[in-house]
């Protein structure tokens, strides 16, 4: 019997170190500063790697310039500009050229399938899954890039699984509980705190660390609270901070529940896949959400679909519709510990899960801004535009006017006629045609 | 761990035949294994992912001319099925930038393959003549997306530069004379003495592998 013992022995100590020194903190809001040391010694040896991996480069150096520098020198000047040098005559065959010239520039490198894969890292951070361009340095490196990967698998990893399981139970036990008492404020309150808990041992068992500026702006009750979307994270990285009700479909399995379970607790918006379609029927009832003051601040992510964090594109307008004030809320991930997007075509949501246990951390900043509301004559678009824009320029990234929707669909229609509708009116506008035309 | 070149040898008979760095390979064999889907050769079909390719109004040309055996030195007509990597990096080739340390004729060599190259996108029966129905084809496409051009302004424009064309070519024409189409020497004419290689390239970019302190 005695290894039976020795093993529980193990799994009991194992769990009274983990209820000590995570759970009961967190469920306070305190923290005993273990992140932070490791978070100090991961960076200590990231800088270590980095220098090893400078000293043995030698002229066929290893790592790239710069991530996001592509491989052409894309010619930006206007169509006008483009076409003009060659024109004497109306039609010319140059024309053909400035245009084989942009649909070769398409072809080698195109500005939104880029955003849809990862990051690319200027230095490799000792996860194997960054590491496209590097070659074997030394026998030091990669003994350190071993034992990496023992910490990340053998400690790292049980441990994080574990709080994800005790964190995801407690939340779905607890708000169950707290769903049985009567409406009051005490439900309320306790609602909050079970909320809150989960949240931040779920944060932990990503070994996430978050820096939130300006939490002065954070959105307050009867608002609607809108961020950059780059993986399912974000939602427990806003949630850690403050309490949201969340919108989103129904869900089956292991989500239905969780779902189910916060709904009882706090009122959020699931919506049925059918009502989804109903463009009326959501703004009424976020409606009807906002205009009850005491309601938690909506969440919504306007793109639609995960972006890889180095750029912001389209939100879209349905959540600019409903009126109302809107709450900016960027958020930044530092790829160095390890890259949360999601890149929903090529992992399912279990791989990415462990992609991201197995990663050194999650680092992110979340900056709040202040908030804003739609002006005279503005109308949604305009709106969502502004806004897109506000974030974009808070958190560093780059802003596309393409739809987010395209990871998975084609151009619309609309878009192709627009510039053949601009190009056919240059031609004309020469006016060397016959006076019928307009 | 890292990248390991086994094709080395591979890649610098690629660097010969069509004079990409072995860095820029490298980087267009990542675009071309992403296009095809990691794939071996590319079909007609991957290039409908692109978006930023769906704005061009002469796009199923472009993408025609990947195709094509002539500018992929296969034959003197039709059209490939699929193209492997090889056939891609040529295609590419020919938007390279003129080399300016290269002698005069040289670069009259590579002026006339870009030429070539566009030559073949006019002209899509292959007979080595650019005839009316081909010029009016292309100029139709450029024009479609305008709603409010009509048929009959897309085939006057396409019937004056054919004009244009004949004039330069053959000088004065009689009545009954018939213009064939536009040749490619003819083509060249047109083009003698104006620049086109600042319109007909892609600055495709040194990517210099520096060692960098993070």
């Amino acid at each position: 019997m005695d290894g039976a013992e020795l093993a529980g022995k193990i799994v009991y100590t194992w769990l009274t170190l983990v209820l000590g020194f995570i759970l009961l903190p967190s469920a306070f809001g305190v923290s005993l500063g273990i992140s932070e040391l490791y978070m100090k010694i991961l960076v200590k040896t990231l800088e270590w790697a980095t220098l090893r991996i400078e000293k043995g480069v030698s002229k066929e150096s290893v790592l790239k310039n710069s991530a996001s520098v592509g491989i052409i020198q894309r010619d930006e000047s206007p169509m006008e500009k483009g076409l003009s040098g060659l024109r004497g005559r109306d039609f010319e065959l140059s024309d053909v050229f400035y245009f084989s010239k942009k649909g070769l520039e398409a072809i080698v490198e195109d500005e939104v399938t880029q955003r849809f894969s990862s990051e690319e890292l200027v230095s490799w951070n000792l996860l194997t899954r960054t590491n496209v361009n590097f070659q074997y340095i030394s026998p030091k490196l990669t003994m350190v890039w071993v034992l990496g990967v023992i910490v990340r698998y053998c400690v790292l990893l049980p441990l994080r699984v574990t709080l994800a399981f005790i964190g995801i139970s407690f939340l779905v036990i607890g708000t169950t509980l707290v769903g049985q008492l009567p409406e009051s404020s005490l439900k309320n309150r306790l609602s909050e705190l079970v909320h809150l808990t989960c949240c931040r041992i779920c944060v932990r068992a990503l070994s996430g660390t978050i820096h939130y500026h300006n939490k002065q702006y954070r959105p307050q009750k009867g608002g609607i609270c809108v961020a950059n979307h780059t993986s399912p994270i974000d939602v427990l990285i806003l949630t850690t901070d403050g309490c949201y009700a969340m919108v989103g479909q129904v869900h089956g399995g292991l989500m239905g529940i969780i779902q189910r379970a916060m709904v009882k607790a706090c009122p959020h918006v699931w919506f049925e896949r059918s009502e989804m379609k109903d463009r009326h029927l959501v703004t009424e009832r976020l409606r009807e959400h906002i205009a009850d003051k005491k309601k938690l601040p909506i969440l919504i992510f306007p793109e639609g679909t995960c972006i890889n964090n180095t750029s912001v594109m389209m939100f879209k307008k349905g959540s600019f519709e409903i009126g109302g004030t809107i709450y900016p809320v960027a958020i930044k991930y530092n790829p160095q510990f390890g890259d949360a997007f999601w890149n929903s075509s090529k992992y399912n949501m279990v791989s990415y899960l462990l992609r991201v246990m197995t990663s050194w951390a999650i680092v992110c900043d979340v900056w709040y801004m202040p908030p804003m509301t739609r002006e005279e004559g503005e109308d949604a678009v305009q709106f969502a535009n502004r806004v897109k824009s506000a974030i974009a320029i808070q958190g560093g990234l780059t802003e596309l006017p393409w739809d987010g929707g395209l990871k998975r669909a084609k151009v619309k229609d609309t878009y192709k006629e627009e510039q053949q509708k601009n190009y056919s009116k240059m031609l004309v506008g020469n006016g060397s045609l016959n006076s019928e035309l307009d | 761990m890292g990248a390991t070149h086994s094709a080395s040898e591979e890649v610098r008979e690629l660097e010969g035949k069509t004079g990409f760095s072995s860095d820029q390979i490298e980087q267009l064999h990542r675009r071309f294994k992403h296009l095809s889907g990691d794939q071996p050769t590319i079909r007609k079909e991957n290039f409908n992912n692109i978006p930023d390719l769906e704005l061009n109004p002469i796009r199923s040309k472009i993408v025609r001319a990947f195709f094509d055996n002539r500018n992929l030195r296969k034959g003197p007509s039709g059209l490939a099925d699929e193209i492997n990597f090889e056939d891609f990096l040529t295609i590419m080739s020919y938007f390279r930038p003129i080399d300016t340390t290269m002698d005069e004729e040289q670069v009259q060599l590579c002026r006339k393959e870009k030429l070539r190259f566009l030559f073949h996108m006019y002209d899509s029966d292959s007979d080595g003549r650019i005839t009316l129905e081909e010029y009016r084809n292309v100029v139709e496409e450029l024009l479609s997306g305008n709603p409010h051009i009509e048929k009959e302004s897309v085939r006057s424009i396409a019937d004056g530069a054919m004009m244009e064309a004949a004039s330069v070519c053959v000088g004065r024409m009689e009545p009954d004379q018939v213009y064939e189409g536009i040749t490619f020497d003819d083509f060249l004419k047109i083009w003698q003495g104006i620049d086109i290689e600042t319109k007909m390239h892609v600055r495709f970019l040194n990517v210099e592998t520096i060692a960098l302190c993070h």
